[in-house]
């Protein structure tokens, strides 16, 4: 569905690049709701995350040479800028990491028994171990995207998926992943 | 559990932590596109990039000439690791640029950036009119941290072991080098003994988790002076001549 999106697009990617910011804008509108999705659960606060997706939007309209005409590879870098950029988040303002211990407690109320054990183990992840999570389990991408995300070999994300599974579920197997 | 309900369970915690964006986001990113810059081209980079390079070939020309105005190496830079006296004939520092001697207690010298560990590689030491010379060459950068400590007696503990080892001489200086060792590309000897009338005696007393430390035997008290130098980098203290 996202590809087929995308194959309408190479006018607005060729008026992007001729300079136009709102083609840019119309361009990326399909990946600001799998972006914005990976900032909330990279930063746990959904107004970070949208500010994150929009200071990731100006450098992705700032860089959109890197991306060199290949449509292909549209989503796994403007999703590996908004990473970058919930990366920048967190350094920037220090105090945003102590949210990230910080369960919302009405979240904790719904869901009683093992969900609320999900949650919580999924919180005490770092946001570098839930990002492979994101990508895998919550966006959908293939491998070779997640791998592009991440900028790392698709062997190697591999790996960091399941690592941060079996953080998750202890008897999680490879062959169950994926 | 299989896979599905993993990640059905997992798509739910994460639908609950993330909840959908605010309509006005996509509004937000339009504007902001709007208002910002365009593209940089080949243009901006380039200037950058001429900016970068006056501001490294400014750089190279200061740093060539500031050390070397103010400070003389000690010796020839050994062409290999070597514990090996310093030759008579090497030119001192000029006294003026470097700081008084200590006599008493301690003190500490550093600089940043330094790399992780700093590899000794070269151990010399040196007599001059009015001091004897110990420098300590660093291969890929100097080390961090340096402290130094002035004791009564000669005996020092030889770290890890734990034994007392004692040295030639009267008083000591305890060398404290963090962020270094000494045994990656050093090959010379841990324990030199000088012959010199002051600094009788150098030996290596920890060489272990990165900290380097080395005892100096010292004939008479011990006064020092420490100060690092750059190329190559270099450790230098000067042990007062009675």
């Amino acid at each position: 569905m996202f590809a087929a999106a995308m194959e309408q697009r190479p006018q607005l990617l060729t008026s992007a690049e001729a300079g136009d910011a709102n083609s840019f804008a119309a361009f990326i509108e399909p990946l600001l709701d799998p972006a914005y999705r990976l900032a909330a659960v990279m930063l746990a606060d959904r107004p970070s995350a949208e500010d994150a997706v929009q200071e990731a939007s100006i450098k992705a309209w700032r860089k959109l040479r890197q991306l060199r005409g290949d449509l292909t590879s549209l989503r796994p870098w403007f999703l590996s800028i908004v990473a970058n950029e919930c990366r920048m988040a967190r350094r920037q303002r220090w105090w945003s990491v102590m949210k990230l211990a910080e369960v919302p407690s009405s979240q904790q109320s719904q869901e009683p028994g093992r969900m609320t054990d999900l949650q919580s183990a999924l919180l005490t992840l770092s946001p570098e171990e839930r990002l492979p999570l994101v990508l895998h389990f919550y966006l959908d991408l293939p491998l070779d995207e997640i791998a592009r995300t991440l900028r790392v070999s698709p062997a190697a994300a591999k790996s960091r998926i399941y690592r941060a599974a079996k953080r998750l579920r202890s008897e999680l197997t490879l062959e169950e992943l994926f | 559990m299989t896979n599905e309900n993993f990640r059905r369970e997992i798509g739910q915690v994460f639908d609950d932590m993330a909840g959908s964006p605010s309509g006005a986001l996509r509004d937000r990113v339009r504007s902001s596109l709007s208002d910002a810059p365009a593209q940089k081209g080949p243009f901006w980079i380039a200037g950058i990039a001429a900016a970068l390079l006056a501001a490294i070939a400014v750089g190279i020309v200061v740093v060539g000439n500031f050390p070397r105005d103010r400070m003389q190496p000690v010796g020839a830079p050994a062409s290999s690791p070597t514990a090996s006296p310093t030759p008579p004939g090497g030119s001192p520092t000029p006294e003026s640029n470097l700081p008084a001697f200590v006599c008493a207690g301690g003190s500490a010298v550093g600089t940043s950036p330094a790399p992780a560990v700093a590899f000794i590689d070269a151990v010399r030491t040196g007599t001059h009119p009015g001091y004897d010379r110990l420098t300590i060459e660093f291969q890929n950068g100097p080390a961090g941290n340096v402290e130094l400590q002035i004791q009564s007696g000669t005996k020092f503990t030889n770290s890890p072991r734990g034994d007392q080892v004692t040295l030639a001489g009267d008083n000591g200086i305890l060398v404290t080098i963090r962020g270094a060792d000494l045994h990656t590309s050093y090959r010379g000897s841990t324990d030199l003994k000088t012959g010199y009338a002051t600094l009788v005696e150098v030996r290596q007393v920890q060489d272990f988790e990165g900290v380097v430390q080395l005892g100096l035997g010292v004939s008479g008290a011990a006064c020092y002076r420490a100060f690092l130098l750059s190329g190559p980098d270099r450790l230098v203290i000067d042990v007062k001549a009675q």
